[in-house]
Parts: C-alpha cells; sequence; structure tokens
C-alpha cells in the first residue's frame, strides 16, 4: 500500500506538468490515407449533390445513359407524353375519340393511310366541316394545334399515333415534316372532307 | 476553466459542421421538390392522397406500425434487357447473331451495343431496365423509394426495423380493402404463422340488428364472433386500410427509371 503511494507521487510537493510532443508520424499518415480513400468513396457514391442521382447510380450522366431516349422507343415516348398534353383531352389518351364530338384516332383510315402528308396538315391548319371517319360522320372543328409545336415534338406525335391503338403505319421523321410543313403552314384550315381529299397522298 | 474559449470554438465547429451535413445540406438539395411526371408520361407523381387515406397516415402513426414496418425500398443495382421485338425481313441472320449475344443482366453500354448489332442485322430490340436487390427479389417492390415518393406525407413514417414486411408498395401487392381488413382484425385468418399482433379495438363486435351490416367481416369459423354477432370496422380501420392501399411505389421516375412490364398506374387501387 504504501508502496503504491509512493510510486505514485515519489515527491510529495511536485507538481503534475504536461509536456509538448510532436505527434507520431503514423497517425499524420493514416489520417491521410483516410482522407484520400474518404475522397475516393465520395466521388463513386456521391453524385456531387444533385437531388436526383440515387444509388445505383453514381452521377448524373450515369443515371442520364440509363433514360430510355435513343431510338423508335424514345420516340414514342416523346411522341405519347405531347399526345397527352396537347391532342389527348379531345381525342382521348385511348385514341378512341369523345363520341358524336372528337372522331376517333384508333383504327381511323386517315391516320392509317401510308402517306402522312395528309394526316401531317390537319394538325398544321387545323379542319373544319364534314369529315367521315370509321363510317360515322363527324362535324366538328380543330384548331391548328400543331402549328405551335416544334417539327421533332409533331414528328413524335404523329409517329405515335401511327404506330398505337391497333394503327401500324411507317414512322415519320422530323425531317419529313419540315418539307410538308414549309408547304401549307398558315393556311387556312382545311374546308371539310372534300377538301381534305384533294390534298395529295 | 483554462483555454475555455478554445474548447467552446471546437464544440461549435464540430457540432456546426454535423448540422450543414444533416440539415442544412439536405434542405438545399430537397426543399424545393415538387410534383413531378411519371417517365415518359403526363401522368402527375405523387398524387395528393385522398382524404380518408390521409386520416388512415395518422392511424398508421398512433397505432406504432413503424416500429415494425418500413417504408423504404431499396436497391443494389440495375441491370439492362434486351428484348427482341421483331425479326424483320432476315430472321435467320438475327436468330443466328442472338445465339451468340448475352442478352439479360447487361450494363447499359453492353445493351446498347448489342442493340445495334441486332438493329443492324434488320431485327427491332426494345431495351429493357430492371432494378434488382434483394427487396426487390421479395417483391417488396419494382424500384427503390426516391425523396419524391414522400411528398405529401407529414410525418414520413421511414420505419427502421422490418419485423414485418415493407409497405412501400403494399397498394400494388395487396390492392384489396377488404383483405387488408381482415388482415388488420385477425393477421392469422389470412396470413399463416403472422407475427403481427390484432388490432381488435379498430373493430367493433355487436350484436346483429335487424339488418346485418354490409361492412361486416366474412371471418373464417375460428376467428368468427359467436353466433347473433358481427365484427364491423370502425372509420379508423377504413381510413387505415384506405391508406395501406394508397401506398404504391409502381411508376419509374427520372431518378428511378425501370421499364414497367404492363402499363401501371399511380391512381388508388378500387
Amino acid at each position: 500500500m504504501s508502496d503504491e503511494i509512493k510510486s505514485c507521487s515519489p515527491t510529495p510537493d511536485a507538481e503534475p506538468t504536461a509536456t509538448r510532443s510532436t505527434v507520431p508520424m503514423w497517425i499524420f499518415s493514416l489520417t491521410l490515407v483516410l482522407i484520400f480513400l474518404g475522397a475516393v468513396y465520395f466521388d463513386h457514391h456521391g453524385g456531387w449533390f444533385d437531388a436526383k442521382v440515387y444509388g445505383p447510380y453514381s452521377s448524373a450522366e450515369e443515371l442520364d445513359s440509363y433514360q430510355p431516349k435513343s431510338g423508335a422507343a424514345a420516340l414514342l415516348a416523346q411522341g405519347r407524353k405531347t399526345y397527352e398534353t396537347v391532342c389527348g383531352i379531345c381525342h382521348g389518351t385511348d385514341g378512341l375519340g369523345k363520341p358524336g364530338q372528337f372522331p376517333p384516332l384508333a383504327g381511323s383510315e386517315w391516320v392509317n393511310e401510308k402517306d402522312f402528308k395528309r394526316l401531317a396538315q390537319i394538325p398544321l391548319d387545323g379542319l373544319n366541316g364534314t369529315v367521315h371517319v370509321k363510317g360515322q360522320e363527324w362535324n366538328a372543328s380543330m384548331a391548328a394545334m400543331g402549328a405551335a409545336l416544334s417539327d421533332a415534338d409533331l414528328a413524335a406525335v404523329l409517329t405515335y399515333i401511327r404506330s398505337s391503338w391497333g394503327n401500324n403505319v411507317s414512322a415519320v421523321t422530323a425531317d419529313d415534316l419540315k418539307a410538308v410543313r414549309a408547304g401549307v403552314a398558315g393556311k387556312p384550315a382545311i374546308n371539310g372532307e372534300q377538301q381534305l381529299k384533294t390534298i395529295p397522298e | 476553466m483554462k483555454n475555455g474559449f478554445g474548447v467552446f470554438i471546437a464544440a461549435f465547429i464540430a457540432l456546426g459542421a454535423s448540422w450543414c451535413g444533416f440539415v442544412l445540406a439536405p434542405a438545399v438539395q430537397l426543399s424545393t421538390a415538387k410534383q413531378t411526371t411519371v417517365l415518359n408520361s403526363s401522368d402527375l407523381y405523387p398524387i395528393q392522397r385522398t382524404g380518408d387515406a390521409t386520416l388512415g397516415l395518422q392511424v398508421y402513426r398512433a397505432n406504432g406500425c413503424a416500429a415494425c414496418h418500413t417504408e423504404q425500398i431499396q436497391q443494389d443495382g440495375v441491370v439492362c434487357d434486351v428484348i427482341l421485338t421483331g425479326a424483320g425481313k432476315n430472321p435467320s441472320a438475327v436468330s443466328n447473331l442472338i445465339s451468340t449475344l448475352k442478352l439479360t443482366g447487361l450494363t447499359k453500354e453492353q445493351a446498347d451495343g448489342d442493340s445495334d448489332k441486332i438493329t443492324a442485322a434488320g431485327g427491332k430490340v426494345e431495351i429493357h431496365i430492371v432494378a434488382t436487390g434483394a427487396d426487390i427479389a421479395r417483391g417488396w417492390g419494382v424500384r427503390r423509394s426516391v425523396a419524391a415518393d414522400y411528398l405529401y406525407d407529414s410525418p414520413v413514417q421511414l420505419g427502421g426495423i422490418r419485423v414485418g414486411p415493407d409497405l412501400a408498395d403494399v397498394g400494388t401487392r395487396l390492392s384489396n380493402a377488404n383483405w387488408q381488413l381482415l388482415h388488420l382484425y385477425a393477421p392469422r385468418s389470412v396470413v399463416k404463422n403472422s407475427a403481427m399482433p390484432p388490432f381488435h379495438f379498430l373493430f367493433e363486435s355487436k350484436k346483429i340488428g335487424d339488418v346485418p351490416s354490409p361492412d361486416a367481416l366474412q371471418l373464417p369459423k375460428v376467428f368468427a364472433p359467436p353466433a347473433g354477432y358481427e365484427v364491423v370496422p370502425t372509420d379508423d380501420a377504413k381510413n387505415l386500410a384506405a391508406y395501406l392501399l394508397s401506398l404504391r411505389q409502381d411508376v419509374p421516375l427520372y431518378e428511378a427509371p425501370f421499364t414497367p412490364l404492363q402499363v401501371s398506374t399511380n391512381a388508388p387501387a378500387k
């Protein structure tokens, strides 16, 4: 007992003191290595604080590469989006129109024509008067809903309606549409089926 | 205290740094989050829960459901599958080509490469994006949960412990309100060996009047009340069932893309 006390305070009146010494080199190195590993991890998993980037994606570019946007599927997706915003209100998101008010696009002979020039002119100029669709007479007036859409958007919409709901005719490219638009833009609305039929196929 | 000011500054910096990390950074990232649209569609997401489901969230909260159930689906990875949709004019060339290619479990770059090869041979393909992970393999969801899923929830019932299954997408999985009510009243009447306690107090057991209640539960004999009595859900039970059916995370979003197998919708289940 007395030995312990002795060993703790060999001289009773000595003040304990703390001295300064340098940080060991290994702690310094370990800290640098941990900071480096943390930075590497952050680079791979952090997404640079982008609110849209979640795991398993590590960057906005990688996430973007997984968005369906190339090829036919993307054109259809773009067309569907525009169709549902602009056209679907009247013609229905199912393409069936509204009985007695707006003609259907699904199975419509005008949509399923081999060439798209007549079809394209309807949204570009508008259509008044009487038309026959699927054996029924429709008398509604459509404004030039497509005049304000870009070539790419309108081409995508036409491609979408020409290949959806059982319709199965060729796709429309933005360049084709540009050529058609140049010829007909700004004309007065098409007046009924008679005039629609005079448009060359 | 010696160096009191230094200790104060050090503590302030330490707490301030964690406040910046845990409060400020998420606020900067997500406080401006708004309703968005489903990937490749004009459907809005998320849609506000119906009134009864909003009340049901409070019943869920009050009964501590989040103590045993999470509402967060995890996703470990993402793979691409190349699906042939048309053989084109030269089917034998396409089928020969396909037999040499690996078409499932690819990265996006590999899938794009295969897709280009098949397209060059005249075939038509689609690339399907599939989320992978243990939760998805269990059938708890089709993609990971993201912040947008919880935009209208207050408070968010994320939960942390999974004594029971994850409920983030339960409205898609178990979309029958009557099943949900039976399960709340007597879990073992529909799930064998369920560990969930029965929530009898959300139901009223009463004498059948002149006309039996149309809401009365059709319970199996073991769980049924004595003859002449019927079990009727209270408003709380109905709201909770409505909330459970409104839990759906089944649509692709920009931040969590996947290819839906069927046309899905974020409309509440009927």
